[in-house]
Protein backbone atom coordinates (compact mmCIF):
# COMPACT_ATOMS: atom_id res chain seq x y z
CA UNK A 1 0.00 0.00 0.00
CA UNK A 2 1.34 3.20 -1.03
CA UNK A 3 1.57 5.65 2.18
CA UNK A 4 -0.82 8.74 1.96
CA UNK A 5 1.98 11.68 2.30
CA UNK A 6 -0.63 14.64 0.80
CA UNK A 7 -3.47 14.68 1.90
CA UNK A 8 -6.01 17.22 0.05
CA UNK A 9 -9.09 15.31 0.70
CA UNK A 10 -12.25 17.40 2.98
CA UNK A 11 -11.46 15.11 5.89
CA UNK A 12 -8.56 16.33 7.63
CA UNK A 13 -6.97 15.41 11.38
CA UNK A 14 -7.98 17.12 14.00
CA UNK A 15 -6.60 20.74 15.11
CA UNK A 16 -3.55 19.28 17.38
CA UNK A 17 -5.25 21.20 20.34
CA UNK A 18 -8.59 20.23 20.02
CA UNK A 19 -6.75 16.49 20.12
CA UNK A 20 -5.39 17.03 23.59
CA UNK A 21 -8.50 18.46 24.89
CA UNK A 22 -10.54 15.49 23.50
CA UNK A 23 -7.92 13.18 24.87
CA UNK A 24 -8.14 14.73 28.36
CA UNK A 25 -11.77 14.87 28.41
CA UNK A 26 -12.16 10.82 27.77
CA UNK A 27 -9.59 9.97 29.96
CA UNK A 28 -11.03 12.34 32.78
CA UNK A 29 -14.50 10.84 32.16
CA UNK A 30 -17.66 14.09 32.44
CA UNK A 31 -20.74 13.71 33.98
CA UNK A 32 -23.76 15.31 32.77
CA UNK A 33 -24.01 18.47 32.82
CA UNK A 34 -28.01 18.76 33.31
CA UNK A 35 -27.81 17.12 36.52
CA UNK A 36 -27.70 19.14 40.10
CA UNK A 37 -24.52 17.27 41.55
CA UNK A 38 -21.46 18.57 41.67
CA UNK A 39 -20.16 17.05 38.84
CA UNK A 40 -23.04 17.82 37.09
CA UNK A 41 -22.44 21.83 37.52
CA UNK A 42 -19.16 21.64 37.21
CA UNK A 43 -19.57 19.70 33.65
CA UNK A 44 -22.60 22.45 33.09
CA UNK A 45 -20.37 25.18 33.75
CA UNK A 46 -17.39 23.96 31.34
CA UNK A 47 -19.92 23.58 28.65
CA UNK A 48 -21.07 27.51 29.11
CA UNK A 49 -17.42 28.19 29.09
CA UNK A 50 -17.04 26.35 25.52
CA UNK A 51 -20.74 27.75 23.97
CA UNK A 52 -19.03 31.14 25.04
CA UNK A 53 -16.06 31.14 23.78
CA UNK A 54 -17.50 29.83 20.23
CA UNK A 55 -20.03 32.44 20.89
CA UNK A 56 -17.38 34.95 20.49
CA UNK A 57 -15.49 33.33 18.04
CA UNK A 58 -18.80 33.92 15.63
CA UNK A 59 -18.88 37.02 17.12
CA UNK A 60 -22.66 35.87 18.36
CA UNK A 61 -24.75 36.18 21.41
CA UNK A 62 -24.45 33.25 23.75
CA UNK A 63 -27.93 32.64 24.28
CA UNK A 64 -28.50 32.63 20.37
CA UNK A 65 -25.90 29.72 20.04
CA UNK A 66 -27.18 25.71 20.08
CA UNK A 67 -24.73 22.76 19.39
CA UNK A 68 -26.30 19.72 17.80
CA UNK A 69 -24.71 16.00 17.02
CA UNK A 70 -25.76 15.71 13.17
CA UNK A 71 -25.19 18.07 10.40
CA UNK A 72 -28.57 16.84 8.80
CA UNK A 73 -30.17 17.49 11.97
CA UNK A 74 -28.55 20.91 12.17
CA UNK A 75 -30.54 21.68 8.54
CA UNK A 76 -33.57 21.07 9.79
CA UNK A 77 -33.14 22.77 13.23
CA UNK A 78 -32.54 25.76 10.98
CA UNK A 79 -34.83 25.41 7.92
CA UNK A 80 -37.71 23.97 9.43
CA UNK A 81 -37.25 25.97 12.32
CA UNK A 82 -38.67 29.06 10.11
CA UNK A 83 -41.00 27.49 7.83
CA UNK A 84 -44.59 27.73 8.44
CA UNK A 85 -47.30 26.22 6.34
CA UNK A 86 -48.04 28.87 3.95
CA UNK A 87 -44.67 29.20 3.46
CA UNK A 88 -42.61 28.61 0.46
CA UNK A 89 -38.92 27.35 1.02
CA UNK A 90 -36.46 29.41 -1.79
CA UNK A 91 -33.06 27.47 -2.20
CA UNK A 92 -29.94 27.51 -4.25
CA UNK A 93 -29.69 24.71 -6.94
CA UNK A 94 -26.00 24.38 -5.49
CA UNK A 95 -27.14 23.86 -2.22
CA UNK A 96 -26.98 20.47 0.10
CA UNK A 97 -28.64 17.45 -0.29
CA UNK A 98 -29.95 17.89 3.15
CA UNK A 99 -31.80 21.48 1.79
CA UNK A 100 -33.05 19.66 -1.12
CA UNK A 101 -34.68 16.96 1.09
CA UNK A 102 -36.45 19.30 3.27
CA UNK A 103 -37.69 20.90 0.33
CA UNK A 104 -38.99 17.64 -0.97
CA UNK A 105 -41.44 17.58 1.55
CA UNK A 106 -42.82 21.76 1.22
CA UNK A 107 -43.86 24.20 -1.67
CA UNK A 108 -40.24 25.49 -3.01
CA UNK A 109 -38.57 27.12 -5.69
CA UNK A 110 -34.79 26.36 -6.81
CA UNK A 111 -32.83 29.46 -7.90
CA UNK A 112 -30.60 28.08 -10.52
CA UNK A 113 -26.65 28.53 -10.60
CA UNK A 114 -24.45 30.46 -13.21
CA UNK A 115 -21.48 29.15 -15.11
CA UNK A 116 -19.49 30.65 -11.89
CA UNK A 117 -21.51 28.93 -9.52
CA UNK A 118 -23.08 32.17 -8.56
CA UNK A 119 -26.90 31.77 -7.79
CA UNK A 120 -29.22 33.64 -10.50
CA UNK A 121 -31.60 36.09 -8.36
CA UNK A 122 -35.53 35.40 -8.79
CA UNK A 123 -37.49 37.59 -10.95
CA UNK A 124 -40.23 38.00 -8.38
CA UNK A 125 -39.79 38.71 -5.15
CA UNK A 126 -41.17 36.07 -2.20
CA UNK A 127 -41.91 37.89 0.70
CA UNK A 128 -43.88 34.84 1.91
CA UNK A 129 -40.93 32.49 1.95
CA UNK A 130 -37.67 31.35 3.68
CA UNK A 131 -35.00 31.58 1.90
CA UNK A 132 -32.05 28.62 2.49
CA UNK A 133 -28.69 30.70 1.40
CA UNK A 134 -25.60 28.93 1.79
CA UNK A 135 -22.55 31.52 2.03
CA UNK A 136 -20.33 29.61 0.47
CA UNK A 137 -20.24 25.96 -1.95
CA UNK A 138 -18.44 22.69 -0.27
CA UNK A 139 -17.65 21.38 -3.09
CA UNK A 140 -16.63 24.33 -5.33
CA UNK A 141 -15.72 26.96 -2.72
CA UNK A 142 -17.57 29.26 -4.87
CA UNK A 143 -19.09 32.59 -2.48
CA UNK A 144 -22.40 33.84 -3.04
CA UNK A 145 -23.39 37.46 -2.87
CA UNK A 146 -25.95 36.57 -0.22
CA UNK A 147 -26.74 40.67 -0.05
CA UNK A 148 -28.11 40.57 -3.36
CA UNK A 149 -29.85 37.26 -3.46
CA UNK A 150 -31.77 38.56 -0.21
CA UNK A 151 -32.89 41.98 -1.47
CA UNK A 152 -34.15 39.71 -4.81
CA UNK A 153 -36.09 37.63 -2.48
CA UNK A 154 -37.38 39.52 0.11
CA UNK A 155 -37.95 37.83 2.73
CA UNK A 156 -36.76 38.41 6.52
CA UNK A 157 -36.75 34.59 7.34
CA UNK A 158 -33.09 33.47 6.18
CA UNK A 159 -31.65 30.51 6.74
CA UNK A 160 -27.86 30.83 6.21
CA UNK A 161 -25.57 27.88 5.98
CA UNK A 162 -21.88 28.64 7.38
CA UNK A 163 -20.78 24.86 7.42
CA UNK A 164 -18.27 25.67 4.57
CA UNK A 165 -17.18 28.93 5.31
CA UNK A 166 -16.84 28.77 8.62
CA UNK A 167 -14.58 31.26 10.09
CA UNK A 168 -12.45 31.77 6.56
CA UNK A 169 -14.90 34.78 5.58
CA UNK A 170 -16.99 37.13 6.15
CA UNK A 171 -20.69 36.53 6.07
CA UNK A 172 -23.95 38.41 6.01
CA UNK A 173 -25.44 39.42 9.53
CA UNK A 174 -28.78 39.58 7.83
CA UNK A 175 -30.14 36.10 8.91
CA UNK A 176 -32.49 34.44 11.13
CA UNK A 177 -30.86 30.84 11.68
CA UNK A 178 -27.34 29.87 10.56
CA UNK A 179 -25.32 26.83 11.57
CA UNK A 180 -21.66 26.12 11.58
CA UNK A 181 -19.80 22.82 11.11
CA UNK A 182 -16.84 22.30 13.79
CA UNK A 183 -14.91 20.47 10.65
CA UNK A 184 -14.39 23.83 9.10
CA UNK A 185 -12.22 24.66 11.66
CA UNK A 186 -10.24 21.51 12.27
CA UNK A 187 -12.55 20.96 15.04
CA UNK A 188 -14.01 17.51 15.25
CA UNK A 189 -17.02 16.10 13.28
CA UNK A 190 -20.81 15.18 14.22
CA UNK A 191 -20.87 18.55 16.06
CA UNK A 192 -22.27 21.33 14.76
CA UNK A 193 -23.42 25.09 16.00
CA UNK A 194 -27.26 26.48 15.25
CA UNK A 195 -27.51 30.23 15.65
CA UNK A 196 -30.81 31.52 16.52
CA UNK A 197 -30.83 35.40 15.96
CA UNK A 198 -34.73 35.77 16.37
CA UNK A 199 -36.33 33.27 18.63
CA UNK A 200 -40.12 35.03 17.39
CA UNK A 201 -39.36 33.89 14.09
CA UNK A 202 -38.50 30.57 15.15
CA UNK A 203 -40.38 27.31 16.69
CA UNK A 204 -38.63 24.28 17.61
CA UNK A 205 -39.28 21.49 15.10
CA UNK A 206 -38.24 18.70 16.86
CA UNK A 207 -41.47 17.35 19.75
CA UNK A 208 -40.65 18.65 22.39
CA UNK A 209 -42.49 19.25 25.95
CA UNK A 210 -40.48 22.39 27.33
CA UNK A 211 -39.79 25.16 24.56
CA UNK A 212 -37.37 26.92 26.90
CA UNK A 213 -35.41 23.55 26.98
CA UNK A 214 -34.07 22.76 23.46
CA UNK A 215 -34.57 18.34 23.08
CA UNK A 216 -30.56 18.83 21.08
CA UNK A 217 -27.43 19.04 22.19
CA UNK A 218 -24.12 17.70 21.54
CA UNK A 219 -21.25 16.02 23.35
CA UNK A 220 -19.36 17.72 26.10
CA UNK A 221 -15.94 16.82 25.08
CA UNK A 222 -16.59 17.34 21.21
CA UNK A 223 -18.03 20.75 22.05
CA UNK A 224 -14.95 21.40 24.05
CA UNK A 225 -12.63 20.36 21.64
CA UNK A 226 -14.29 22.41 19.15
CA UNK A 227 -14.08 25.36 20.98
CA UNK A 228 -10.34 25.32 21.81
CA UNK A 229 -10.25 24.40 18.05
CA UNK A 230 -12.08 27.14 16.78
CA UNK A 231 -9.84 29.25 19.48
CA UNK A 232 -6.63 28.63 17.90
CA UNK A 233 -7.67 28.59 14.08
CA UNK A 234 -9.30 32.09 14.35
CA UNK A 235 -5.72 33.08 15.09
CA UNK A 236 -4.11 31.39 12.48
CA UNK A 237 -7.06 31.53 9.94
CA UNK A 238 -5.79 34.62 7.75
CA UNK A 239 -2.30 33.06 7.29
CA UNK A 240 -4.00 30.10 6.49
CA UNK A 241 -6.27 31.71 3.65
CA UNK A 242 -2.97 33.43 2.51
CA UNK A 243 -0.98 29.96 2.35
CA UNK A 244 -4.20 27.97 0.36
CA UNK A 245 -4.82 30.89 -2.25
CA UNK A 246 -1.17 31.18 -3.12
CA UNK A 247 -1.38 27.19 -3.60
CA UNK A 248 -4.71 27.51 -5.30
CA UNK A 249 -3.67 30.34 -7.81
CA UNK A 250 -0.35 28.39 -8.58
CA UNK A 251 -2.96 25.19 -9.20
CA UNK A 252 -4.91 27.19 -11.37
CA UNK A 253 -2.33 28.16 -13.42
CA UNK A 254 -1.03 24.92 -13.78
CA UNK A 255 -4.10 23.21 -14.82
CA UNK A 256 -4.82 25.92 -17.25
CA UNK A 257 -2.19 24.21 -19.33
CA UNK A 258 -3.65 21.23 -19.84
CA UNK A 259 -6.11 20.62 -22.51
CA UNK A 260 -9.85 20.17 -21.95
CA UNK A 261 -10.09 21.29 -18.31
CA UNK A 262 -12.85 22.98 -16.87
CA UNK A 263 -12.09 24.44 -13.19
CA UNK A 264 -15.76 25.43 -11.21
CA UNK A 265 -15.51 29.18 -10.02
CA UNK A 266 -12.86 31.56 -10.23
CA UNK A 267 -10.18 32.15 -7.66
CA UNK A 268 -11.41 35.69 -6.73
CA UNK A 269 -14.92 34.44 -5.65
CA UNK A 270 -14.28 31.47 -3.77
CA UNK A 271 -13.13 30.29 -0.99
CA UNK A 272 -9.38 29.59 -1.02
CA UNK A 273 -8.57 26.09 0.37
CA UNK A 274 -11.33 24.60 -2.22
CA UNK A 275 -10.56 24.04 -5.95
CA UNK A 276 -12.73 21.80 -8.22
CA UNK A 277 -11.24 20.83 -12.14
CA UNK A 278 -12.58 18.10 -14.55
CA UNK A 279 -10.27 16.77 -16.71
CA UNK A 280 -12.52 15.75 -20.29
CA UNK A 281 -12.10 12.55 -20.96
CA UNK A 282 -10.59 11.16 -17.98
CA UNK A 283 -13.10 8.81 -15.57
CA UNK A 284 -12.52 10.11 -11.99
CA UNK A 285 -12.24 7.12 -10.42
CA UNK A 286 -9.51 5.71 -12.25
CA UNK A 287 -7.85 9.70 -11.83
CA UNK A 288 -8.17 9.23 -8.24
CA UNK A 289 -6.77 6.14 -7.68
CA UNK A 290 -3.84 6.77 -9.81
CA UNK A 291 -3.31 9.90 -8.02
CA UNK A 292 -3.44 7.86 -4.86
CA UNK A 293 -1.17 5.57 -6.00
CA UNK A 294 1.13 8.56 -6.10
CA UNK A 295 0.63 9.11 -2.35
CA UNK A 296 -2.26 12.04 -2.91
CA UNK A 297 -5.35 11.61 -1.48
CA UNK A 298 -8.28 13.69 -3.03
CA UNK A 299 -11.95 14.17 -3.21
CA UNK A 300 -13.95 13.74 -6.25
CA UNK A 301 -18.19 14.42 -7.44
CA UNK A 302 -17.36 12.47 -10.60
CA UNK A 303 -20.78 10.08 -10.87
CA UNK A 304 -18.42 6.86 -11.25
CA UNK A 305 -17.15 7.57 -7.33
CA UNK A 306 -20.44 8.14 -6.05
CA UNK A 307 -22.36 5.61 -4.61
CA UNK A 308 -25.63 6.27 -5.89
CA UNK A 309 -23.49 6.54 -9.39
CA UNK A 310 -25.08 10.55 -9.81
CA UNK A 311 -22.54 12.99 -10.88
CA UNK A 312 -22.15 16.11 -8.34
CA UNK A 313 -25.79 18.17 -8.39
CA UNK A 314 -23.33 21.42 -7.59
CA UNK A 315 -21.17 20.52 -10.79
CA UNK A 316 -24.28 19.80 -13.41
CA UNK A 317 -26.23 22.75 -11.18
CA UNK A 318 -23.19 24.79 -12.82
CA UNK A 319 -23.05 23.12 -15.77
CA UNK A 320 -19.03 22.13 -15.45
CA UNK A 321 -17.85 18.86 -16.80
CA UNK A 322 -19.03 16.34 -14.01
CA UNK A 323 -16.38 13.38 -15.54
CA UNK A 324 -12.69 13.72 -14.65
CA UNK A 325 -13.69 15.55 -11.61
CA UNK A 326 -11.00 15.98 -8.73
CA UNK A 327 -11.81 17.75 -5.34
CA UNK A 328 -8.96 19.62 -3.58
CA UNK A 329 -8.76 20.74 0.04
CA UNK A 330 -5.88 22.59 0.80
CA UNK A 331 -4.93 22.57 4.91
CA UNK A 332 -2.72 24.73 7.03
CA UNK A 333 -0.12 22.04 7.20
CA UNK A 334 -0.07 21.72 2.69
CA UNK A 335 3.60 22.51 1.86
CA UNK A 336 5.15 23.28 -1.16
CA UNK A 337 6.59 20.45 -1.92
CA UNK A 338 3.35 18.85 -2.03
CA UNK A 339 1.95 21.31 -4.05
CA UNK A 340 4.09 20.36 -6.56
CA UNK A 341 4.28 16.99 -7.09
CA UNK A 342 0.67 16.77 -6.49
CA UNK A 343 0.44 19.36 -9.65
CA UNK A 344 3.25 16.92 -11.05
CA UNK A 345 1.10 13.59 -10.52
CA UNK A 346 -2.35 14.79 -12.17
CA UNK A 347 -0.70 15.85 -15.22
CA UNK A 348 0.96 12.58 -15.41
CA UNK A 349 -1.67 10.62 -14.68
CA UNK A 350 -4.77 12.78 -16.57
CA UNK A 351 -2.09 12.52 -19.77
CA UNK A 352 -1.98 8.43 -18.87
CA UNK A 353 -5.40 8.18 -19.02
CA UNK A 354 -6.51 10.30 -22.40
CA UNK A 355 -3.63 8.20 -23.83
CA UNK B 1 -27.02 9.54 -40.09
CA UNK B 2 -24.30 8.44 -37.82
CA UNK B 3 -25.64 7.29 -34.57
CA UNK B 4 -23.25 6.29 -31.20
CA UNK B 5 -24.97 3.51 -29.31
CA UNK B 6 -23.51 4.23 -25.51
CA UNK B 7 -26.41 3.34 -23.88
CA UNK B 8 -25.46 0.57 -20.95
CA UNK B 9 -21.95 2.60 -20.93
CA UNK B 10 -21.26 5.11 -17.71
CA UNK B 11 -19.60 7.93 -17.71
CA UNK B 12 -17.25 9.71 -19.35
CA UNK B 13 -17.18 6.51 -21.76
CA UNK B 14 -20.12 8.31 -23.95
CA UNK B 15 -18.44 11.32 -23.97
CA UNK B 16 -15.29 9.78 -25.31
CA UNK B 17 -16.65 7.95 -27.94
CA UNK B 18 -18.82 11.29 -29.09
CA UNK B 19 -15.38 12.89 -29.10
CA UNK B 20 -13.84 10.28 -31.27
CA UNK B 21 -16.11 10.80 -33.79
CA UNK B 22 -16.56 14.23 -33.94
CA UNK B 23 -13.56 14.73 -34.95
CA UNK B 24 -14.48 12.44 -38.09
CA UNK B 25 -17.28 15.07 -39.38
CA UNK B 26 -17.15 18.41 -41.08
CA UNK B 27 -18.67 21.24 -40.17
CA UNK B 28 -22.14 21.38 -39.86
CA UNK B 29 -22.65 17.46 -39.80
CA UNK B 30 -25.01 16.16 -37.31
CA UNK B 31 -25.29 12.58 -35.29
CA UNK B 32 -27.46 10.56 -32.77
CA UNK B 33 -25.97 9.77 -29.67
CA UNK B 34 -27.69 7.40 -27.46
CA UNK B 35 -26.95 7.67 -23.84
CA UNK B 36 -28.86 6.63 -20.70
CA UNK B 37 -26.25 7.82 -18.32
CA UNK B 38 -27.31 10.25 -15.76
CA UNK B 39 -24.04 11.85 -15.91
CA UNK B 40 -24.43 12.69 -19.89
CA UNK B 41 -26.39 15.01 -19.97
CA UNK B 42 -24.82 17.66 -17.82
CA UNK B 43 -21.29 16.61 -19.36
CA UNK B 44 -23.04 17.66 -22.83
CA UNK B 45 -23.40 20.90 -21.42
CA UNK B 46 -20.49 21.44 -20.73
CA UNK B 47 -18.75 19.58 -23.55
CA UNK B 48 -20.63 21.69 -25.82
CA UNK B 49 -19.60 24.99 -24.28
CA UNK B 50 -15.57 23.50 -24.26
CA UNK B 51 -15.42 22.36 -27.54
CA UNK B 52 -17.87 25.03 -29.46
CA UNK B 53 -20.00 22.25 -30.69
CA UNK B 54 -23.53 21.94 -30.15
CA UNK B 55 -26.53 19.59 -28.74
CA UNK B 56 -29.99 19.25 -28.32
CA UNK B 57 -32.18 16.60 -26.13
CA UNK B 58 -34.64 14.80 -28.74
CA UNK B 59 -35.94 12.76 -26.23
CA UNK B 60 -34.40 10.45 -23.04
CA UNK B 61 -31.51 8.73 -23.61
CA UNK B 62 -31.28 10.75 -27.59
CA UNK B 63 -29.24 13.50 -28.33
CA UNK B 64 -28.61 15.47 -31.38
CA UNK B 65 -25.30 16.74 -31.92
CA UNK B 66 -24.02 19.00 -34.27
CA UNK B 67 -20.79 20.03 -35.34
CA UNK B 68 -19.99 23.42 -35.54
Amino acid sequence: MVRVTGNFQSESPLHPKAFEVLHAAFDNGWANPGKLSQSGSKANQVRNQALESIAAALKVPVDSIFAFSSMSLGYYLGIQGLLKDSLTLVHGATDRKDVFAIASRTSHQVLPSALDGKLISPSQKSPNSVLALSAANAETGVIQECEAIIRSVNTDRIFLDATAIGIRGQITPNYSTAIFDSRSWYGPSEIGLLVIKDKSQWSNPLPHLNAAHPNFDASLPLLLASAVALENFSSEVEDANKRAREFNWQLRDYFAHIPDVDIAGSLDSSLAHLLSASFMNCNGEELLRAIQSDGFSVDSGSACTADNLEPSHVLAAMGVLTHGNIRITIHPETTQEEIDSLKSSIKKNVERLRS
Amino acid sequence: MIEIDARGLRCPQPIIELGKKIDELKSGDELFLYSDDPATEPDLNAWARMTGNKFSKIENAKFLITKI
